[in-house]
């Protein structure tokens, strides 16, 4: 009989949980760092803005 | 004076005013024009041989290879390109985002022609074009299959978009009670559009369904179809970055000072949402890897070609539009769009003709000519385009 080991994540759903974690975790860090811009001051558009 | 004399006189009106119209503004020796008219004349040519010759003539298509470089760049990639405007409608009409209302009938006006002129390219790559009618008219044609619900519903949203732009046109023609009446009936087509949107763009990618045995294991996924809809999401989002800043140099005489100002809060705004989507996008990929054990694929080359679309132009372009949200740099985002742009043209060549028949030894390359009148189908949309912005109220002159 074929050894089958529980703790292998490639052989288990394992990693795909990591997975999720780490998308739920990293996505509210996403939104987070989108939400709170680094710069406040309006001259900073004016000199990167397109026009 | 009775009604008939009156109707003539004005339409006589109409015409003179129409013939007015067609003559060209503006200088002629620019390089668009430059470019673009030798390729249109080159594409046409192209064409007349493609009708009277073949499509062998003039193609590299074959009996394995049926999917060439039109419906690869013009049909799976146009369309995804033109999502544009269904996010925009959504947002303004649904989600009720009034700062995005001033790019709406712009936005529109690029998803009508886009599907105008990309859909309707599947007219020169079809043997017998004039069988295109048979969808419609349920002629010889599968009621379940995925090509009769994508056929119909390019037709019904192409028809959608117009109803959505025609008060645009009826103002134009100075036809006000028309253009109150078409105003009326916006709210319906907006959600109509929506909800076909949704399910054609999944549509064009459950076509490949049933093709699971020719396309490499790295592409295919039962999720196709999802593929396809989330990334026609930033694809749209990206163009409408893109055209927008295009549009706002070319056409900066027919722009007002408030819609300049609001421009830069309005690619804020999009460029947060294709960050949003992309990071989604990017995890679907993952999990679709993962839960298909794809893992003995990647040490290949077709493995590093899977990791330059996902990781180059998915991942780099989602972390770069984030950064320029967060930093107000308009250079970054505009350089995120541009490869957001290439991943979509890519993902959809890779899946259409790169990825597809990948273990059969003879390969498929676009001919010339096969570029050239993709390049005059993109040129001629740019000259409608053009056309009818220089003319109608399409941008917002506030």
């Amino acid at each position: 009989m074929e050894f089958y080991s529980y703790v292998n994540i490639f052989e288990t759903k394992g990693l795909a949980y990591l997975l999720l974690m780490s998308f739920l975790v990293l996505g509210v860090l996403l939104i987070k760092y989108l939400s709170t811009p680094e710069k406040k001051d309006s001259t900073s558009v004016d000199r990167k803005s397109p026009h | 004076m009775n009604s008939t004399a009156v109707f003539n006189g004005e339409l006589k009106g109409f015409l003179r005013f129409l013939l007015q119209e067609l003559k060209p503004r503006g200088p002629w020796l620019t390089t668009f024009n430059i470019i673009s008219i030798p390729t249109i004349i080159a594409g046409l040519i192209i064409l007349y041989f493609r009708f009277t010759l073949g499509l062998g003539s003039v193609t590299n298509l074959s009996q394995q290879y049926p999917f060439g470089f039109w419906i690869g760049f013009d049909v799976m990639t146009g369309v995804a390109l033109a999502g544009g405007s269904y996010v925009v409608c959504f947002v303004v009409y649904v989600l009720r985002l009034e700062k995005y209302h001033s790019i709406v009938k712009v936005t529109v006006l690029n998803g009508l022609l886009a599907y105008i002129f990309y859909s309707g390219a599947l007219v020169l790559d079809l043997g017998r074009p004039w069988h295109i009618i048979n969808p419609i008219i349920g002629n010889s044609f599968g009621y379940n299959s995925v090509l009769f619900l994508v056929s119909w519903h390019f037709l019904l949203y192409m028809t959608v978009l117009f109803v959505e732009f025609s008060p645009t046109i009826a103002e134009w023609a100075h036809w006000p009670k028309l253009q109150k009446f078409l105003k009326s009936l916006t709210l319906g087509a907006v959600i109509i559009g929506i909800t076909l949107s949704m399910l054609h763009q999944s549509g064009v990618g459950a076509m490949f369904l049933m093709a699971k045995p020719k396309i490499h294991p790295l592409w295919y996924s039962e999720y196709i179809p999802l593929l396809y809809f989330v990334s026609s999401i930033f694809a749209g989002i990206s163009m409408i970055i893109f055209e927008g800043s295009i549009s706002s140099k070319v056409f900066s005489n027919l722009i007002g000072p408030k819609s300049h100002h609001a421009h830069h809060d309005i690619v804020l705004g999009m460029a947060k949402g294709a960050a949003i989507t992309m990071f989604v996008y990017y995890f679907f990929l993952a999990f679709i890897f993962m839960h298909g054990d794809k893992w003995k694929l990647i040490d290949t080359p077709y493995g590093y070609w899977y990791l330059v679309e996902v990781i180059g132009f998915v991942l780099i372009p989602c972390f770069m539009y984030a950064y320029g949200v967060r930093n107000k740099n308009f250079g970054v985002i505009k350089v995120a769009s541009i490869m957001t742009l290439l991943g979509v043209v890519l993902n959809r060549q890779n899946v259409c003709l790169i990825a597809y028949n990948w273990n059969v030894p003879v390969k498929y390359y676009p001919s010339w000519q096969e570029i050239v009148v993709t390049l005059m189908v993109v040129f001629v949309e740019i000259w409608v385009l053009r056309w009818i912005i220089t003319r109608m109220n399409v941008l917002s002159k506030e």
